[in-house]
């Protein structure tokens, strides 16, 4: 399939009529106003679509679409930005088509425990909608409070209580999407039909596409009971590996957590200084372990889990007494990226997965990394998934640490794969891990998917140059504007 | 033509071969490819061949006390493959939801003899598109799944049904909507009338899983609500059992009822939390719009000879 080979040109006339499809003021061109839009949260690479587009309805959409299709000009649809793999980054330029003004909330249906929401919508939206009726939309990722259901369907987000409930996949039961020829196609479960959908499931082949197939508007998603009651511990540890155990233990014991999450002791320390929340600041490893559910037979499960603690020699375990104080700890944990803003100017992030029993293996690893290359690499994961999210610390003002953050980076995920894991859990391919595909997947299995990617989008132009090996590069195109990596 | 390949070398090439040559396969049999070929238990993740049955799967699986969470009518006769292709479950996917919930990774011949694999082994993957969904429920029909992996759960401490029996469906519908108002969490939430009573009678089923308090608890709470009597999952082996025709409705969860009072009384078992009817008597007509045209595109790349079985739609 041929890619574009030059960067992007879209006509004025281009531009005057996605003016006239979705007004003027919901169209974004000339550099100064389209530098929000350079780049997601992976800053490594940036590059500026060449004009931004706020439609307000699925029909302007699929007019936007089947305009750009007109005139082969690439498409990027794009949510809040809050991808961390170069997801939504218009690395040969094209229309962005950004769906913060599609935002709302349509229909809730209680009975069926199903909202209908725009691709807008903020994730924690929905959970703040129907709370007081005792339900929530279970995907949390740490971004939550900013991203959107239209980007979680991209990405098949996850997040810390993905353990128990599962990922985006088992919580979306149906969207409408724009194909890149403008057709408005309804994928999966209508809101007024039933959950089984005959033939291929299609919905299931998009969700996790990072928006390669085609612009998600309406998104359908399955609501679920709160827990009654949450248990929320913190086990404080000499070490990452008796924290780790720990991990398995509680798994063996026939319990699954809400949520495990683990903080090494540099994520420790920086989470302390920036919320105060009292963490022990020689602690090798901090372990946030929620069960919930109903309230009956909590206590007795919480008491094996401190059992379990005390077992592998935690130093100690404390309990949230009060809500709130469980909302402070989790506050912490889903904070931890932005505290370590106080120990360096950068950082890299990572999201690899392990079978969760070599993750005591891979934590030695990279520590060992963290000598090599002279970073330090302070950690915060999802221990219950053995899905890893290590944070390379680099200064970009320095070119041989970003090239080093690089390089440690490229170890941790070639590791992963070697323990028969993957390179992301979580926040997908991009352009920041597609060097990554061919070590992880043969190349049947590569061709397989762009089999795959031709059935939506036979022409390559919903979201180009991303996923597979040997897409272009930022760097390919003399961008306009690129911090160099 | 049948394929029985003793290994997935041979399948391979059978398929290969039949694919050049434009020969439809009619049917695949995997029993030869039946072992459990991975259980790490502290992982809780298994990677079997799609030749071996549920029964096999769970027997080996419950020596750690673990199980995959499904629970599709005749598990010793389904294989994992046929359990992926034609996409079935059974009372408790109300509480645990249906094979998409736990298979995280696959391989599969595809119908020119090419290996894939999709996911992985690990609970949480997002490298690479989710290929493994199309084949879920695909009846075969765009290669043949040769190796499945699947998260597990633990098996519960604990597993209780109890029942009532509801003079008409207008009572059985309150009595469904105030399960799912109030604070219980069953695991199935099963309406059915297998045989009719003289009495018109259809029975409510609710069961709880977990540890011993979850369970006894929400015991109290569902006698609350009038289910009284002790029941079982037996109304479901005898349904089964019974080899007429069955068929299948999906429907909005708060519809079942008044979708059941057009089956003219036909024996039914409706899987009341998640709107799948299963009946006898006349199939009621399908209104389903599906995106037909993408689903050949996909039938047509992946098996361009279509040498496999055609999707049924």
């Amino acid at each position: 399939m041929m890619h574009a080979t030059v960067p992007t040109v879209v006509s004025a006339e281009v531009v005057d009529a996605l003016c006239a499809i979705v007004g003027k003021e919901n169209v974004i061109y000339g550099d100064e106003e389209l530098l929000v839009y350079e780049c997601d949260a992976y800053t490594i690479e940036k590059q500026l679509p060449n004009v931004v587009v706020l439609p307000q309805t699925t029909g302007q959409v699929a007019a936007v679409v089947k305009l750009c299709a007109q005139h082969q000009l690439p498409i990027i649809p794009r949510g809040a930005g809050t991808s961390l793999s170069g997801t939504v980054l218009a690395v040969t330029g094209g229309v962005m088509i950004t769906l913060s003004r599609m935002a709302k909330i349509l229909e809730i249906d209680y009975r069926n425990r199903r909202a209908l929401v725009e691709a807008g919508c903020v994730n924690a939206w929905i959970t703040n909608a129907v709370k007081a009726q005792g339900l929530f939309y279970a995907p949390d990722p740490s971004s939550q409070s900013a991203c959107t259901i239209g980007g979680n369907v991209a990405t098949n987000s996850g997040g810390p209580h993905t353990l128990k409930l599962g990922v985006t996949t088992n919580h979306v039961l149906g969207f409408e999407m724009v194909m890149p020829d403008g057709e408005i196609i309804w994928f999966g479960t209508r809101p007024d039909g039933g959950e089984e959908v005959d033939g291929y499931d299609l919905r299931g082949a998009i969700i996790g596409c990072e928006g390669m197939f085609g612009v998600v508007t309406r998104v359908l998603v399955q609501l679920i009971r709160a827990p009654q009651m949450y248990k929320t511990m913190m086990g404080v540890f000499e070490n990452v590996d008796d924290a780790s155990r720990t991990v398995s233990d509680i798994i063996a014991a026939g319990m699954v957590p809400g949520a495990m999450e683990m903080m090494d002791q540099l994520i420790t320390q920086a989470v302390e200084a920036a919320y105060h929340f009292g963490f022990p600041l020689d602690a090798g490893a901090v372990l946030i372990i929620e069960l919930d559910g109903l309230a009956a037979g909590l206590d007795q499960q919480a008491e094996r889990v401190i059992e379990i603690c005390k077992k592998n020699k935690a130093r100690e375990v404390r309990m949230a007494k009060t809500d709130q104080e469980r909302m402070e700890l989790w506050k912490c944990r889903k904070r931890a990226f932005g505290a370590i803003g106080r120990l360096s100017p950068n950082f890299l992030t990572q999201d690899g997965v392990v079978p969760r029993s070599k993750l005591p293996e891979m934590m030695r690893f990279i520590r060992a990394c963290s000598e090599k290359h002279g970073l330090r690499i302070p950690n915060v994961f999802h221990a219950g998934d053995g899905n890893i999210h290590p944070l390379i610390l680099y200064d970009e003002r320095e070119p041989d640490q970003v090239r080093r953050a690089l390089e440690a980076g490229h170890d941790i995920l070639n590791m992963c794969i070697e323990m028969g894991g993957s390179a992301t859990g979580e926040h997908g391919i991009g352009v920041e891990k597609i060097d990554f595909m061919a070590k992880q997947f043969t190349k049947e299995d590569l061709d397989a998917m762009r089999t795959l990617r031709r059935i939506f989008d036979p022409e390559n132009r919903c979201n180009p140059h991303k996923m597979f090996p040997g897409s272009k590069r930022c760097a390919d195109f003399a961008p306009r504007k690129q911090i160099a990596a | 033509m049948i394929l029985q390949p003793s290994n997935t070398e041979q399948l391979v090439q059978a398929l290969a071969q039949a694919s050049a040559r434009k020969e439809k396969i009619e049917c695949v049999d995997l029993s030869a490819l039946n072992r459990v070929i991975e259980h790490t238990a502290e992982d809780m993740t298994v990677t079997v061949e799609c030749g071996a049955t549920l029964t096999a799967l769970q027997t080996e699986l419950a020596k750690h006390r673990q199980w995959l969470a499904m629970d599709p009518p005749n598990p010793d006769q389904l294989t994992i493959g046929a359990l992926i292709n034609s996409n079935v479950s059974g009372p408790r996917r109300f509480g645990y939801g249906t094979i998409r919930d736990y298979l995280i990774g696959i391989k599969v011949i595809l119908a020119d003899g090419t290996v894939i694999h999709s996911g992985g082994k690990v609970v949480k993957n997002v490298a690479g598109y989710d290929l493994m969904k199309l084949f879920i429920g695909s009846h075969g029909s765009i290669g043949v799944s040769v190796e499945a992996t699947f998260k597990l759960r633990p098996l519960p401490e604990l597993e209780k049904f109890v029942q009532v029996q509801c003079k008409s469906l207008e009572v059985a519908d309150r009595l469904i909507e105030a399960v799912i108002k109030s604070e219980i969490t069953p695991v199935v939430l099963d309406l059915h009338q297998i045989s009719k009573p003289e009495n018109n009678a259809v029975t409510v089923v609710l069961g709880f899983a977990g540890t011993r308090e979850e369970v006894e608890w929400q015991l109290a709470k569902a006698a609350d609500l009038g289910f009284n009597q002790h029941s079982s999952l037996d109304y479901e082996a005898t349904f089964w059992a019974d080899s007429t025709l069955t068929h299948r409705l999906s429907v909005l969860p708060s519809t079942i009822v008044r979708v059941i009072r057009n089956l003219d009384g036909a024996p039914f078992i409706a899987r009341a939390g998640n709107g799948i009817i299963y009946h006898r008597g006349t199939p009621a007509p399908r209104s389903e719009v599906l995106p037909l045209e993408l689903m050949r595109r996909v039938k047509d790349a992946y098996d361009p000879n279509h040498i496999l079985p055609e999707l049924p739609l």
